[in-house]
């Protein structure tokens, strides 16, 4: 027989009866305003990741490929290193405007 | 004696994996830890998790092998971090849910619904797996000489013993030390080789010659049957005996040791370029399907919504205590990743360098491990393959560790009605299915196989996650349906394709890389289905209980909820 903390016997409980769905007009009302602010930061982002996904191939296939930086090609720096650090500053841009919403 | 680098790997998996043994209880605990884990350890057990053995060998074999456009696979498995933490990450932890078919039932109240997402992920979590054990065989074979079976059975041994004694509390350390090791030994050889290989080496990987002469005598072992182009007249030594090809098509017959004279022009082989040629540099994916834009942006559509369906890296977010955990943990993930990823292109440009005849051979997963004794035949060449070793076997233990606990999950928590001790005799037996699986498998593309993975979980899971959060009128029906097609068009065409083996061409693309139709099918098979059905009573509430954060005054986290009910 296995021994559950308090917190996990709620939780499976929970899991079992289905999940919790009745909230009170008050807070249905906040609910929605928090969605849909939180579409619209995740629309921004959104924008900007699919620049890098589906542009920056299309635009590096334009780009000549002599352009070097020290002496790497710039297009091979723009899929090789350029694309982490604007991942991680939309990562961070977006954490900070989705927890200011809340 | 360098196979021994994999020993303290494996002996640390276990060491800490038993630690964790005293603080199991449930299956909640064995799952999902009980959800007290802080957002960095998360963030540093999902990249540990994530970087399997496709990222840390497979990424610089594609670049040997299809040129420099194989660096946007990376690129589309960190952006899958973003768009997680974008679309899917706090609300499905607010769902309570500790599988993705858990959050299935949970928002949508389908029975059916679960248990055929419990199906998708045995699908999803197969099709992951098998590469990773037969990297295993191969690195194994590479450094060692022993057989290919022999590294599997290891893997499958460390892997299952530590998921039977810990379980996922064990693996949330495990994963975490596996990461941090991983990127040690992954940067400290990409430095020391950049150091040794010196200046010369340096430029000439920066400014890659057409690999167009053998410059030296050259031994090829091919790894399957392959189809030469040879353009002009050449004797080799076929398995001891010269033999001279006159210009044509041959066949290279797999296991065949070849050598080739120095001077003789290089074979071509239909559709893959020739390390340093044109096509090589071009900074697009070029499958040799000649729709070279097509591909790169199918790989990314299939890794970056893919990621966010992988049923193993779901589950780690339910290890956060809330919602807001769990957006910070897809946020720092997106750093390490990229971390790690930034020296993948080492390891590519050398490879293609040193190791040109990879491409011939097709073993060209192996190339980051083969790379050390290529530039230093002494003592540093044998410990740096050493370390590679090591790492190369912590990626396939940490990635594994979290697949058998979701393959294990879905059969035994979805699938039938669950205890603990099922869940662990459950993780035990698909060890050994996908053991007996990997061993004829030897002859797969480890970074090709673990992307239908991602095109399979990118055409089922990311559609039902998201419009399961977003969409207030998503039916249990219309997910039904959008899943089922998304299988079909993304594993059931490839399938297909594996069977007619088309030309090279458009309809080759369509069929090896699906997820550029079968993403946007799935979505609207879902929205078409729905929006004919009407959504459950409550289902209103339901999707929008997901969007009040835990702090607010309105309570909605169920374990959170049922403390202040009591």
């Amino acid at each position: 027989m296995a021994v559950t903390s308090p917190q996990t016997r709620m939780a499976l409980a929970t899991r079992r009866a289905g999940p919790v769905t009745s909230l009170d007009a008050e807070a249905l009302a906040r609910a929605r305003r928090v969605r849909r602010a939180q579409l619209r930061v995740a629309a921004g982002t959104l924008v900007g990741a699919a620049l890098l996904l589906v542009g920056l191939p299309a635009l590096l296939d334009l780009l000549p490929r002599d352009w070097r930086l020290g002496d790497m090609p710039v297009v091979w720096l723009a899929v090789a290193v350029l694309p982490y650090p604007v991942l991680a500053t939309l990562a961070w841009v977006q954490l900070r405007r989705a927890e200011r919403v809340e | 004696m360098i196979a021994l680098a994999v020993v303290p790997v494996v002996l640390a998996t276990l060491l800490i994996g038993a630690r964790g043994v005293a603080a199991m209880r449930s299956t909640s605990d064995f799952l999902v830890a009980s959800r007290r884990v802080s957002p960095t350890l998360n963030a540093a057990a999902v990249s540990g998790e994530y970087l399997s053995a496709a990222s840390f060998l497979g990424i610089a074999g594609l670049v040997v092998k299809n040129g420099v456009g194989a660096l946007w696979y990376p690129v589309g498995f960190t952006a899958g971090y973003l768009l997680m933490l974008v679309l899917v990450a706090a609300p499905m932890r607010r769902t309570g849910a500790l599988t993705v078919p858990d959050f299935a039932e949970a928002r949508l109240g389908s029975v059916r619904l679960r248990r055929f997402s419990a199906v998708v992920v045995l699908v999803i979590a197969g099709l992951y797996l098998v590469p990773q054990f037969t990297a295993a065989g191969q690195v194994l074979t590479l450094v060692s000489g022993a057989p290919y079976w022999v590294g599997i059975v290891v893997a499958g041994a460390a892997v299952s013993i530590t998921l039977a004694l810990g379980g996922m509390r064990a693996a949330t350390y495990v994963q975490a030390f596996q990461f941090v090791l991983k990127l040690v030994l992954f940067i400290v050889p990409a430095v020391w080789l950049l150091v040794a290989v010196g200046a010369e080496t340096r430029a000439e990987a920066l400014r890659p010659a057409e690999y167009s002469i053998f410059p030296e005598p050259t031994s090829v072992t091919f790894r399957l049957d392959t189809r030469l182009q040879v353009t002009a007249p050449v004797t080799v030594v076929a398995q001891g005996v010269p033999t001279t090809l006159p210009p044509g098509e041959h066949v290279a017959p797999g296991e065949a040791t070849w050598v080739f004279p120095a001077g003789a022009a290089v074979p071509e082989i239909a559709g893959v370029a020739l390390p340093g040629s044109d096509t090589w540099q071009r900074p697009l994916l070029d499958g040799g399907n000649g729709h070279p834009l097509l591909a790169t942006w199918s790989i990314l559509v299939a890794t970056a919504l893919g990621t966010m369906g992988l049923p193993h890296v779901i589950v780690r977010f339910h290890t956060s205590p809330d919602g807001r955990a769990a957006r910070r943990t897809a946020a720092i993930t997106v750093g390490l990743l990229g971390s790690f990823y930034v020296f993948t292109v080492v390891y590519g440009l050398l490879g293609s360098v040193l190791l040109p005849e990879l491409y011939l051979s097709g073993a060209t997963d192996t190339a980051v491990v083969a790379l050390p004794s290529r530039v230093d035949g002494g003592v540093a060449g044998d410990l740096f393959t050493a370390l590679l070793t090591a790492g190369a076997f912590a990626a396939f233990l940490a990635t594994s560790l979290g697949l058998l606990l979701a393959l294990a999950g879905a059969v035994a928590h979805d699938l039938l009605p669950g205890s603990l001790r099922r869940l662990r005799l459950t993780a035990l037996l698909a060890a050994g299915v996908i053991v007996l699986c990997a061993l004829p498998a030897v002859r797969i593309d480890v970074g090709a196989v673990v992307t239908s993975a991602f095109a399979v979980a990118a055409s089922t899971f990311c559609p039902m996650l998201v419009l399961g959060i977003w969409w207030r009128r998503l039916t249990a029906r219309g997910a039904f349906a959008g899943m089922a097609i998304g299988l079909l068009s993304s594993a059931g065409v490839m399938a297909l394709g594996l069977v007619l083996r088309p030309e090279p061409g458009l309809a080759a693309l369509l069929l090896g890389q699906p997820a550029l139709f079968s993403v946007p099918l799935a979505f609207l098979t879902m929205i078409a289905v729905s929006l004919r059905g009407r959504p459950a009573p409550g289902s209103d509430a339901a999707m929008l209980r997901l969007h009040l954060d835990e702090t607010s005054p309105f309570v909605s986290d169920p374990d959170r909820s049922s403390a202040v009910r009591r």
